[in-house]
């Protein structure tokens, strides 16, 4: 479950020499998930050097230091993309990004939306200091909204909501406010790789895994499929390793696979959950990014009785569902009045401005538009995208999953692995950057089997078209570019660990970690 | 002296919940008799006792567990784990029924519609912000310590910490004065906000330049900041601050608010347990800031009201006191990694000259401290005789690696709603440690925007603007400290700032801070709210912070309700001065 090698908990920097190179590609890709698309095209000092973190060199605290080093390496990596953009007039050979996930389909409705007249509003509260739990305009709201697409049996209420300026914040400040320094939530694998950082950064809570495979086994009816007796394994091996576990995190519907866990399934986990008073955090962001009718959503707002429902915290923003990422908007609703008021506390940091509520509270009160106007556009764009990505992917036989909802596709390539590890997955990861397209791979979602990557579809028709045609020549082994072994990353994958589960670790402030080695 | 500290945070982030608990703000809830104080403090310690041992015994057994679990048999792992469970449980439930008493004698009595509102409000108001109507089950039956279960120690420590702090101000958020709707509501004096110009920002942030939405404001982007706002602010402080050379964007880094840059500094350049020295009388957020997160301590350095051979004014801060405090704080263990100041200063409105300037960070550097200059009143100077000098306009700064400078909007153009805060610093290993914490304090695309055409506007800021802003400062300042002198209530008279230092030592007898929480009891009681010296780690009881910067009509309601609350107040003290003073108690140290 933690399978660190022990060396890189206890001294963080004897692993920054030979696996520097592979480390930044992990965190690579994991930040491309991870919403960090910064623009920098300064070299900062230092980066990747194990010399700035000794202490005699350094302005920063030890944590400071660490913490910078990672985000360093992100941003070495990410630059790559970020120097080379593609832009349809300026840059046509620049790279083309499938790896983040963003909807770049519906700018236009959004943007004449918000430029509407009823958006322009100022009034004296929205430039004071305010409730920090939001707005209650806005909290009032929220309610009504989730009330209405949750499908919620009873009207939801503003006190159970809090606002925060984006998800990131919602996962810190629940793992800070649920959590003691070194516990644990549950994850089922493969996961949005960057809710690591998320909880880490601040909480210093982790990850424990909750591994799923492609193959169909037993009572399974379909791939990387969540089944209680799987999350009551991974819970005793983590009580087994030392680990407390304070509760589960589920992404529903699901990123990277696009799975919508059904009502009966939703129902288990949380019965699992109380059986174990486990919080559960169900982070559906992507509610409204159900784009195939056939599949029924049911959020966990829509259950008629919630088994646990003082420990069940569900989290909703506009970043995916609006396309709005730079917009800084989530919600978290739960009926824990302890929970919502701790979270609370903590938002005079996590706030978003008055003026930006107020037009959140335009948005969502506008029921005729969304209705009318931005659903049924959005899904119908986001099943062309869908369908056009999935021939090309039939068309060269390559086995996919995709079950109707998000953003992407999770993509089957390990016929192109001889060997079946992480380090070619990598190689391969590289080919296609070198030949100008960004995809996300399997590791940085903690996949436990090499040689998935996942696909963003959400993108204009043109870019979609290019990247497409790249990752082809690339597949066919038609792309333009000589294949490079990168001897650099010629170590063994398995002695190195991603440099989420090291930046997880290497910069708890707290007690030594009760995980011993074995 | 170290009793009066931020105390005690020198230990992991893990075994760091007592250190919450002893919080600034613990001792500064309103109460109504000395015999209740105490027993307030001994529900305080045992709360603190409490939670510290089911810290400890948690990783006691989490210890015993990862050392017997792979050994011994399963029925072993489980039995104990029954007992951790069971342990558990019963402290929880002591903690829950520690802290509905705590907080049943911590009570802000917030004074209901009926006349007599203190029987009726027990528990409740004061930690729910919700507006339940159900507050006495809260916290009072094994259900609540069901409920209560469901926060980390660090979790309830954050709840606990921030209710305490801002029950005065949750108060006035929920029965805010209207001229009309509500002309019992509270007037608050107490929040440093600039409410003068809401019309001019208004009429500015509804012009057609304001109101844009392009596709990368809506998409994720550079987390530092936009670049065309870094560019802005990096052009707009080089203005301003009258720096020698146009600053970089490149060292701009904007968060969502000065709270969040303060924070992410204590997180980057201290480790757990290490400390900042800090000047007293400070604004009390920057304790909040630096606890929650990075759990890093204040170590006052504490200055006096009374001038004498070393104190030329009052409050003054030399570079002997920085010394002493730094000293002190090393005999005592403590690793100190830097200076925070403000400047202008909150609460006192001091402005430091060049030449103080110089020498606090020539101290600063002689000790490899780092300096957290915060420059967020910077254009709130209103005397025009007077010349800001921001940190940035230094020809050369004595260590410029390690000087950090935070401004915002909040103050100068009375935006705190809008949550931005930016920093500036030269050194790039910092700047880039800041950002990496910036996706959990990111700004709005379209805020950002915003904000960019508001600091682009030089010349409605030079020529509209900041003239009627400092205009109405000095108006609102003259009328408060007109008020004042006739009650002959000695205050700090500068001229920045959006407030007043003024002392009510004559008001308190004996005094103490607990009679200090008395006399701010009572201006909430008539819907006034202030903050008190304790909150600013003042050292001197009686001294409290009157905030200006409010439309007249409010400002002189709040005033009538101040003389109001005063010569009651006096009518009291002649009463107490007549009984036998036994029953006083003999402390003037104030703190319990």
């Amino acid at each position: 479950m933690f399978a660190l090698p022990q060396k890189n908990f206890r001294a963080p920097t004897t692993c920054l020499g030979p696996t520097c190179t592979q480390d930044m590609d992990r965190s690579h890709g994991d930040d491309l998930e991870g919403e960090c698309s910064r623009k920098l095209d300064q070299k900062l000092p230092g980066v990747g050097d194990p010399v700035m973190l000794s202490s005699d060199t350094s302005y920063l605290s030890s944590r400071g230091r660490m913490i910078k080093w990672f985000w360093d390496l992100a941003e070495e990596g990410y630059r790559t993309y970020h120097m080379d953009e593609y832009d349809e007039d300026k840059n046509p050979s620049g790279i083309i990004n499938l790896g983040t996930s963003e909807n770049k389909l519906c700018f236009d409705l959004l943007s004449r939306r918000l430029s509407q007249s009823d958006m322009q509003w100022v009034e004296p509260s929205l430039l004071q200091y305010p409730d920090w739990r939001g707005h209650l305009f806005l909290r009032e709201e929220v309610a009504k909204f989730l009330t209405f697409y949750c499908k919620s049996p009873v009207p939801l209420r503003p006190e159970n909501v809090v606002v925060l300026n984006g998800g990131a914040s919602l996962f810190s400040a629940l793992a800070t406010v649920l959590c003691e320094v070194g516990e644990a939530f549950l994850i089922p694998t493969p996961y949005y790789g960057a809710i690591t950082q998320h909880v880490c950064l601040y909480g210093n809570v982790r990850l424990a895994y909750v591994y799923l495979d492609s193959e169909v086994t037993g009572l399974d009816t379909r791939p990387f499929q969540l089944t209680v007796e799987k999350l009551e394994t991974a819970l005793r091996e983590a009580y087994s390793e030392g680990v407390r576990v304070k509760g589960l995190i589920l992404i529903n519907p699901q990123n990277p696979l696009g799975d919508v866990y059904s009502t009966e399934e939703l129902q288990e986990y949380l019965v699992f959950a109380k059986r174990h008073k486990l919080h559960v955090i169900v982070d559906e962001v992507y509610m409204l990014s159900v784009f195939e009718e056939s599949v029924g959503y049911h959020s966990v707002l829509s259950l008629e009785r919630l088994p646990d429902p003082q420990r069940t915290h569900v989290m909703w923003a506009t970043s995916k569902d609006f396309g709005m990422s730079g917009l800084r908007f989530a919600t978290l609703y739960t009926e824990n009045k302890d929970v919502a008021t701790a979270v609370a506390s903590l938002c005079r940091y996590h706030g978003l401005s008055g003026l930006v509520q107020y037009q959140m509270a335009q948005l969502l009160r506008d029921r005729d538009w969304i209705n009318q106007v931005y659903l049924p556009e959005n899904h119908a764009r986001l099943k062309a995208a869908h369908t056009y990505v999935s021939e090309e992917l039939r068309a060269l036989g390559i086995p996919f999953l995709s079950r109707g909802a998000g953003f992407f596709i999770w993509v089957d390539l390990r016929k192109y692995l001889p060997k079946g590890t992480f380090e070619e997955e990598m190689l391969l990861w590289r080919r296609f950057l070198d030949n100008k397209v960004l995809l996300s791979f399997g590791k940085a979602f903690e996949c436990k089997e090499p040689g998935w990557f996942r696909f963003v579809f959400s993108d204009q028709a043109h870019r979609l078209r290019l990247g497409m045609q790249r990752v082809r020549q690339v597949l066919t082994g038609k792309s333009q570019v000589a294949e490079d072994p990168h001897p650099s990353q010629t170590q063994k994958p398995s002695d190195q660990c991603s440099s989420a589960e090291l930046l997880k670790l290497c910069f708890s402030p707290g007690p030594p970690s009760p995980i011993k080695q074995n | 002296m170290s009793e009066n500290r931020y105390g005690g945070a020198g230990q992991p982030a893990g075994a760091s919940t007592d250190t919450w608990s002893i919080s600034p703000w613990s001792d500064t809830h309103p109460v109504p008799s000395g015999q209740v104080l105490r027993d307030q403090s001994i529900y305080t310690q045992l709360l603190e006792m409490m939670l510290h041992l089911r810290q400890t015994m948690s990783e006691h057994f989490v210890q015993l567990m990862s050392r017997q679990g792979l050994l011994q048999e399963q029925r072993h792992t489980e039995a104990i784990r029954e007992q951790e469970a069971l342990l558990d449980r019963l402290l929880c439930q002591m903690i829950n029924l520690l802290q509905s008493g705590a907080m049943s004698g911590l009570e802000l009595q917030v004074p209901l519609p009926s006349e007599d509102s203190r029987g009726d409000v027990r528990y409740g108001q004061g930690t729910q912000l919700s507006g339940q109507p159900d507050p006495v089950s809260q916290l009072s039956d094994c259900e609540a310590a069901f409920v209560s279960r469901d926060l980390s120690n660090r979790g309830i420590d954050i709840s606990a910490l921030y209710q305490s702090k801002s029950q005065g101000y949750n108060a006035y958020q929920k029965d805010k004065y209207h001229k009309d709707k509500n002309t019992l509501g509270f007037i608050n004096l107490g929040t440093s906000e600039n409410k003068l110009c809401i019309d001019l920002m208004t009429e500015r942030l509804l012009e057609s330049d304001m109101n844009c939405i392009e596709e990368g404001l809506l998409q994720y982007a550079d987390w530092r900041g936009q670049p065309f706002l870094r560019e802005e602010v990096a052009r707009f402080l080089t203005y301003y601050c009258r720096a020698p050379a146009p600053l970089d964007p490149e060292n701009v880094v904007v968060l969502n608010g000065c709270c969040s840059v303060f924070s992410v500094l204590a997180m980057v350049l201290c480790d757990p347990g290490e400390a900042f020295l800090i000047p007293t009388p400070f604004y009390g957020g920057f304790a909040f800031s630096s606890r929650l997160y990075a759990k890093v301590e204040l170590i006052p350095v504490h200055l006096e009201s009374t001038i004498t051979a070393i104190n030329t004014y009052p409050f003054q801060l030399t570079v002997d006191k920085l010394e002493e405090a730094l000293l002190e704080a090393r005999l005592e263990g403590k690793n100190i990694r830097g200076l925070v100041l403000t400047n202008p200063q909150n609460p006192l409105g001091d402005i430091y000259s060049p030449d103080s300037l110089m020498k606090y960070l020539e101290f600063a550097k002689r000790y490899d401290l780092h300096v957290i200059i915060d420059e967020i009143y910077m254009l709130s100077v209103f005397d025009e005789s007077i010349t800001f000098h921001s940190v940035l306009s230094m020809k050369s700064l004595p260590d410029r690696n390690r000087t950090h400078v935070i401004w915002g909007t909040s103050k100068d153009f009375g935006i705190s709603g809008f949550r931005f805060g930016a920093l500036y610093t030269h050194n790039k290993e910092v700047a880039s440690a800041v950002s990496a914490f910036s996706f959990l304090h990111s700004i709005s695309g379209i805020a950002q925007h915003k904000l960019c055409q508001l600091l682009q506007n030089t010349e409605w800021i030079d020529k509209v603007y900041l003239p009627t802003y400092r205009f109405r400062l000095r108006k609102a300042h003259k009328y408060v400290t007109a008020k004042l002198k006739s009650l002959e209530i000695p205050f700090h008279n500068r001229s920045s700032g959006l407030y007043v230092w003024i002392n009510l030592k004559k008001y308190l007898d004996p005094c103490t801070f607990e009679e200090e929480q008395l006399l701010y009891r009572r201006f909430l009681d008539h819907k006034l709210l202030l903050s008190c010296g304790k909150a600013y780690m003042c050292k001197e009881p009686g001294w409290f912070r009157l905030v200006f910067a409010d439309e007249l009509p409010r400002l002189k309601l709040g005033m009538r309700r101040f003389c109001d609350v005063l010569e009651e107040q006096k009518q009291d003290l002649r009463v107490k001065q007549l009984k036998p003073p036994a029953s006083q108690p003999a402390s003037c140290s104030g703190t319990p």
